[in-house]
């Protein structure tokens, strides 16, 4: 369902008053002004998801009195889209999907890109529907699953860059907590069992199919048995499975699955459900069970080299500066630098006070995102966002955030300005 | 035969080298130059292999590793490889990465450059330039002596190995740029243009006067469109174009369509931008180099 909101200043709440605002807004201008004769602008802008009450808080990095708030319906999971010129709310307890112009905007020129800064600023018109839940951003596709409508909408990145969203719907069979992605030529979507279920239980998912736009499938079903988590990376699409690990790459008008069973190696009766796909190296990295992250290479072998975690995951991300790395935050409050070619945890540092997994699984607990050579890390009990240099993990400062902290997404990088 | 001498000389004295040079080349024609240059005395990883299309190539994390581990990395550049400076980057490597396009005699890209506008003003960007710097033998030459001084670079008691199997190379690329030469001005100057599926032989026309039409751009990634093939059938007609050919990485559909509706039949298969198989016709450098003219010129000189 589409729908526009009644007016802008309905989301566009700055946090400090009036006269910050007004001083934020002109100081921003100038800032970018003064920037263009410097030439080269590294700006990184947080997006930061409050877990109480319906509000995103987006603070410029390294200029944290530069911040805007924005009303959402509920809850937010952010996710950057459209090369982070966009930040999408996805609001699954609230079935709505807002949608942030971050104000960061990325041309890209070969040897260089332009960066173009503004404030950020809520876009209109939003998305409603049945329990929108997984996002799947890729080759210039946004395609949202509604867990309980039993379709996808998808979104043109480029069009919504410009503000515009004219969303196209892709229908499946029943409803279920799965997720669309494009894949070459073709649509790939979960597809879930037709058995009755009691109540709300969740419908159980089969595996993975192709299908065109309109949901018309070309291709057999690819068992991949209660399958959850997806990822690209280079050629390929990953998603978690009680067997194993289904590959999914475009071949010829079709695309070819392929199964990566759990070697006999790995701790049984544990599967991945949430992975990560590396944006410089064809790889993976997904959870193993609750104490274990595992590097997916899904072409040679070992396809799984696993790494065992002192103390239960609570989040992970890949750094896309130096692709080798990836972060975690286990429950006990440390950080620790992953480098997934030799597979070996390589510094650990505490970050923040222990934040224990056992309870509801969305529990106010750290999220954490990449923002150059740091780790932004939300620590909700203390009103903070923890700013961590990646190369030492020490802590270089510490941004105050009202509220509650909880998701948090990144805009930015470095540019050129002319 | 001198060649293969000093590549013997080399290895004899690998037994006193404490670890060989470990040297990676991206694709599998600088892989073949560098093994002419190092023999046996280096340890080489080659990313993209024979038939392998590097310009769509995802690097894997042996790749990286690969890299990681590298005291040379060879790379052509030119954005060629579209995967490499991720890949360098994620590798963490000091090693020395060698552009061997620096050394070569590089043509623009026929797409040129593009404007941008910030709000009136207008910036050109330059345009990219084409990669394909290898299908023209002097710039061979040319990256054969990169190679070689970067080989002495990172292993200066090898160098004047060298230096020396590099010289016998270069007498058998000397020996492969006449052949081609000849090869060609045997032909009537009317039977000189043909169709390839990605225009990666311009270094072979500037050097030695066939014409290529292609319907797609330098590189793969690009799909031609429905004008850009109208717009070429009509350009096979005007200059009388002798001949279409299949290339080793390109899909063939578009050709075959391009050759049904202009009565041609395919050639051949002309390697570009890898080296075939071990059971191929192009399993280095040099037969690449002879097959590709052979089939050319016996396209065009046939009625």
């Amino acid at each position: 369902m589409f729908r526009t909101l009644a007016g802008a200043s309905t989301l566009a709440l700055l946090m400090a008053g009036a006269a910050v605002a007004q001083d934020s807004h002109d100081h921003d201008h100038d800032h970018a002004h003064d920037q263009a004769h410097d030439g080269d602008v590294t700006l990184y802008r947080l997006f930061i998801g409050d877990h109480e009450a319906g509000r995103v808080t987006a603070i410029d990095l390294t200029d944290p009195e530069k911040r805007w708030s924005f009303e959402t319906t509920g809850q937010t999971k952010l996710f950057p889209v459209a090369g982070g010129a966009v930040v999408a709310a996805v609001q699954s307890d609230d079935d709505a999907v807002h949608f942030f112009d971050s104000g960061i905007s990325f041309e890209d020129h070969g040897d260089h890109a332009d960066i173009e800064v503004t404030d950020p600023e809520a876009i209109e018109a939003t998305l409603t529907g049945p329990r929108p839940f997984h996002l799947v951003s890729h080759d210039g596709k946004i395609a949202i699953n509604y867990d309980r409508g039993g379709y996808a909408e998808v979104l043109d990145a480029a069009a919504l860059a410009r503000g515009e969203i004219a969303p196209q719907r892709f229908p499946q069979e029943r409803a279920h907590h799965g997720f669309v992605a494009p894949m070459g030529r073709n649509w790939l979507s979960t597809v879930a069992s037709d058995e009755e279920v009691a109540g709300d239980a969740s419908v159980p998912r089969l595996g993975l199919q192709s299908f065109d736009a309109k949901g018309n499938a070309t291709g057999d079903l690819a068992t991949c048995t209660g399958i959850h988590g997806e990822a690209f990376s280079g050629a390929y699409l990953v998603a978690g499975c009680k067997e194993g690990v289904l590959t999914a790459t475009a071949k010829g008008d079709g695309v070819e699955f392929e199964m990566l069973e759990y070697s006999d190696g790995l701790p049984q009766d544990v599967t991945t459900g949430t992975i990560l796909g590396s944006n410089a190296i064809q790889m993976f990295l997904g959870n193993h069970g609750p104490d274990g992250l595992v590097v997916i290479d899904p072409v040679d072998e070992p396809h799984f080299t696993r790494i065992a975690l002192p103390f239960r995951r609570v989040d992970f991300a890949l750094d896309p500066v130096k692709p080798a790395n990836a972060f975690v935050l286990t429950e006990d409050g440390s950080l620790h630098r992953i480098n997934m070619m030799s597979a070996e945890i390589e510094q650990s540092a505490r970050v923040t006070e222990p934040y224990s997994m056992d309870g509801h699984w969305n529990d106010a607990r750290p999220r954490i995102a990449m923002a150059g050579d740091e780790v932004v890390v939300t620590d909700p009990n203390a009103g903070l966002v923890r700013r961590i240099g990646t190369a030492d993990l020490s802590e270089i400062g510490m941004i105050e955030v009202e509220g509650t902290p909880y998701n948090i997404a990144v805009a930015g990088g470095s540019g050129v300005v002319h | 035969m001198i060649r293969n001498t000093l590549v013997a000389l080399a290895l004899g004295t690998v037994a006193a080298q404490a670890e060989p040079p470990q040297v990676v080349a991206t694709f599998s024609i600088i892989g073949d130059m560098a093994t002419q240059v190092g023999g046996a005395r280096i340890a080489l990883d080659v990313l993209v292999g024979p038939d392998a299309d590097s310009h769509v190539y995802e690097p894997r994390p042996r790749d990286a590793m690969a890299v990681a581990r590298a005291d040379v990395v060879l790379t052509n550049g030119l954005e060629f490889e579209g995967f490499v400076d991720r890949l360098i980057a994620a590798s963490g490597t000091d090693a020395a990465i060698i552009t061997l396009s620096d050394s070569a005699e590089v043509l623009e890209d026929p797409a040129g450059g593009h404007y941008h506008y910030i709000g009136d003003e207008a910036i050109w960007h330059a345009g990219a330039h084409d990669p394909h710097t290898w299908q023209s033998v002097p710039n061979a030459r040319a990256y054969v002596a990169a190679i070689a001084d970067a080989f002495c670079e990172a292993d200066a008691e090898g160098c004047e190995g060298y230096h020396a199997n590099a010289a016998s190379y270069t007498q058998d690329l000397d020996e492969l740029d006449a052949q081609i030469r000849a090869s060609v001005d045997a032909l009537p100057s009317s039977r000189r243009t043909v169709v390839v599926a990605h225009n990666a032989f311009r270094y072979f026309e500037e050097e030695y006067g066939i014409r290529f039409l292609s319907p797609q751009g330098i590189s793969t990634e690009a799909e031609a469109s429905a004008a850009d093939v109208a717009g070429l059938i009509r350009e096979i007609r005007d200059t009388d174009a002798r001949a279409i050919f299949a290339e080793n990485i390109s899909d063939t559909r578009l050709l075959d369509r391009i050759a049904a509706e202009t009565g041609m039949a395919l050639s051949g298969t002309l390697y570009s931008d890898a080296l075939s198989g071990p059971d191929g016709p192009a399993t280095d450098y040099l037969s690449m180099m002879r097959h590709n003219a052979d089939t050319i010129t016996s396209a065009l000189a046939a009625d």
